[in-house]
């Protein structure tokens, strides 16, 4: 019987598994993958400060600090269902049950597919595989391609595509249609980019001036877009083509691009092809949190967190006892988020364990501070409004307690 | 233009979905397990919010607090000597 099993050794995972294990608890960590890291393994990018952002230093140093507090971590390991049972929960996973007074799913996000015609061909990838194959495999993904997509996720792999030496021949949005809709939206999609502007410190500097914060300032820039794409690091962005169609008979061979409106509608006969061997898709992250719906866990349906997650509070905390949530399934914000969002959990899981723990309630609501400072100062942002989607949460919370 | 297929696993197309929702008139739910879109071996995760949007414009259902036809456990594909207790 463990103290805790951890689901997912990303950035959230493995500093809950830190605090955990600092107070001496009985920690497992199972993660699917061969590797722990989470998605930090793929990440590299330039903050605003010139500084560099890269995931597998930052995983390096929460395995230094796991492995000197003797964790157990075992990866390659998934979990596929979870059960309540008298004394806590039992994890069926494919190397068999684990049984725990308590549970922290910290299980991350998934990406949202982008179908257009054509979709299914090989050398369509989403943006997230092109980020995996790239920088944590190793491999080529091809040797030119189109990103379909302009958000802050598929400028951010794209740059890293480009520093591997991968052509890209530029970055365009989907056509639209009931799934694409919002990313195949001009005007949605600059308020989005004027998030990202601050992302790329020199390159970038003309373009996010261009695009003020105001409303009216970024109609005008939707509707006089320049035709040949807004360049960053050298590649254009698209925002008034539409990706229409991926051509090819056993794989990729190229792309269908047209012209679109400012409300997205296409432009006849503004057809081109463009001679492509692969494409990456990119739909936005929403929060994977299958194994708190098997176990019957509340959700609720916040937009600003990515969609679906898991009712909880402030300390991470869900409406089961003993059942903890912490990183991307709680809602979609960056690494350094949900590492600081793992150490509260972990902390949240020491005092429920060792309960008349004296100082641990200092130490909970310094780590809650924490959390919101770090988010504050993100420089990414997936979702605008993430402070009033958390609020949401907390008072589904605060219902549920009551109800 | 080619059918654009909604779900891969059990290739679904967008037209299926539409035309089964106009012939049936039917719920989010009963759309699901008339078409079998997000039914798939990937347990829907590839496709669930695509079929999830699909859904909310063709019912005009917005998506309600409770996650569109519940998670099945296991979520992921398990052979059927682990499920049977037996390790791998
Ligand atoms: C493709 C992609 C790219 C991203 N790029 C960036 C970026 O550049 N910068 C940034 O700040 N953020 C990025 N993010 C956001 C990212 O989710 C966070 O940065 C951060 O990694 C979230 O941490 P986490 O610990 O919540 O989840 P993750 O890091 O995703 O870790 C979750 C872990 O849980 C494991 N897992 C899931 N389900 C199971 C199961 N059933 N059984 C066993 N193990 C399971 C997974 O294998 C994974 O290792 C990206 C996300 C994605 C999906
Ligand atoms: S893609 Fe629909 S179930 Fe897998």
């Amino acid at each position: 019987m463990y103290d805790v099993v951890i689901i997912g050794a990303g950035p959230a995972g493995l500093s809950a598994a830190i605090a955990c294990r600092e107070s001496n608890l009985h920690v497992l960590v199972i993660d699917e993958f061969p590797k722990p890291g989470g998605r930090l393994l793929g990440q590299l990018h330039q903050e605003p400060t010139g500084e560099w952002w890269n995931g597998i230093e930052e995983t390096k140093i929460l395995m230094d600090k796991a492995t000197t507090l003797n964790t157990e971590i075992k990866c390659g390991i998934s979990a596929h269902h979870i059960e309540k049972t008298d004394h806590g929960y039992s994890v069926h996973t494919n190397e068999g049950v684990f049984e725990s007074e308590n549970l922290l799913i910290a299980t991350g996000a998934a990406e949202t597919a982008v179908p257009i015609p054509g979709w299914t061909l090989p050398g369509v990838m989403s943006i997230g595989a092109a980020q995996v194959m790239t920088n944590v495999h190793r491999v080529r993904v091809g040797n030119k391609g189109v990103v379909v997509g302009v958000n802050v996720l598929s400028a951010a792999i794209a740059r890293e595509l480009q520093l591997a030496g991968v052509e890209l021949h530029s970055m365009a949005l989907p056509a639209s249609n009931p799934v694409t809709k919002n990313h195949a939206n001009p005007r949605k999609v600059m308020e989005g980019l004027v998030r990202i502007a601050h992302l790329a410190p020199s390159a970038f500097i003309r373009f996010g001036s261009k695009f003020a914060k105001a409303e009216w300032v970024r109609n005008i820039a939707v509707s006089f877009y320049p035709k040949g794409g807004v360049k960053m690091w050298g590649m254009p962005i698209h925002i008034r083509k539409a990706i229409v169609q991926i051509n090819g008979t056993e794989k990729v061979e190229s792309v269908t691009m047209c012209d679109i409106t400012a409300d997205g509608e296409i432009v006849k006969g503004s057809e081109k092809i463009i001679e492509v061997d692969f494409v990456c898709i990119a739909g936005g992250l929403y929060p994977l949190a299958e194994l708190a719906s098997v176990i019957g866990c509340p959700f609720q349906y916040v937009e600003e967190l990515g969609g679906h997650v898991p009712v909880h509070n402030e300390q991470m905390e869900t409406p089961l006892e003993g059942l903890f949530v912490a990183g991307n399934i709680t809602g979609i914000e960056s690494a350094k988020v949900a590492r600081a969002q793992g150490t509260l959990a972990g902390l949240s899981i020491v005092k429920q364990k060792l309960r008349d723990h004296k100082d641990i309630n200092a130490k909970i609501q310094q780590a809650v501070a924490n959390v919101q400072a770090v988010r504050d100062a993100a420089s990414i942002q997936f979702h605008p409004g993430i402070d009033e989607g958390r609020k949401k949460i907390e008072s589904a919370f605060e219902e549920y307690k009551i109800s | 233009m080619d059918k654009l297929i909604i779900c891969r696993c059990e290739e679904v197309s967008l037209e299926d979905i539409e035309n089964t929702a106009n012939k049936y008139s039917c719920s989010a739910r009963e759309l699901k397990l008339r078409t079998r879109a997000g039914m798939g071996y990937c347990g829907g995760r590839t496709c669930r919010p695509a079929v999830d949007a699909v859904l909310e414009e063709v019912t005009g259902e917005k998506p309600g607090n409770d996650i569109p036809l519940k998670v099945q456990p296991p979520v992921r594909p398990v052979s059927l000597s682990v499920l049977g207790g037996k390790k791998r």
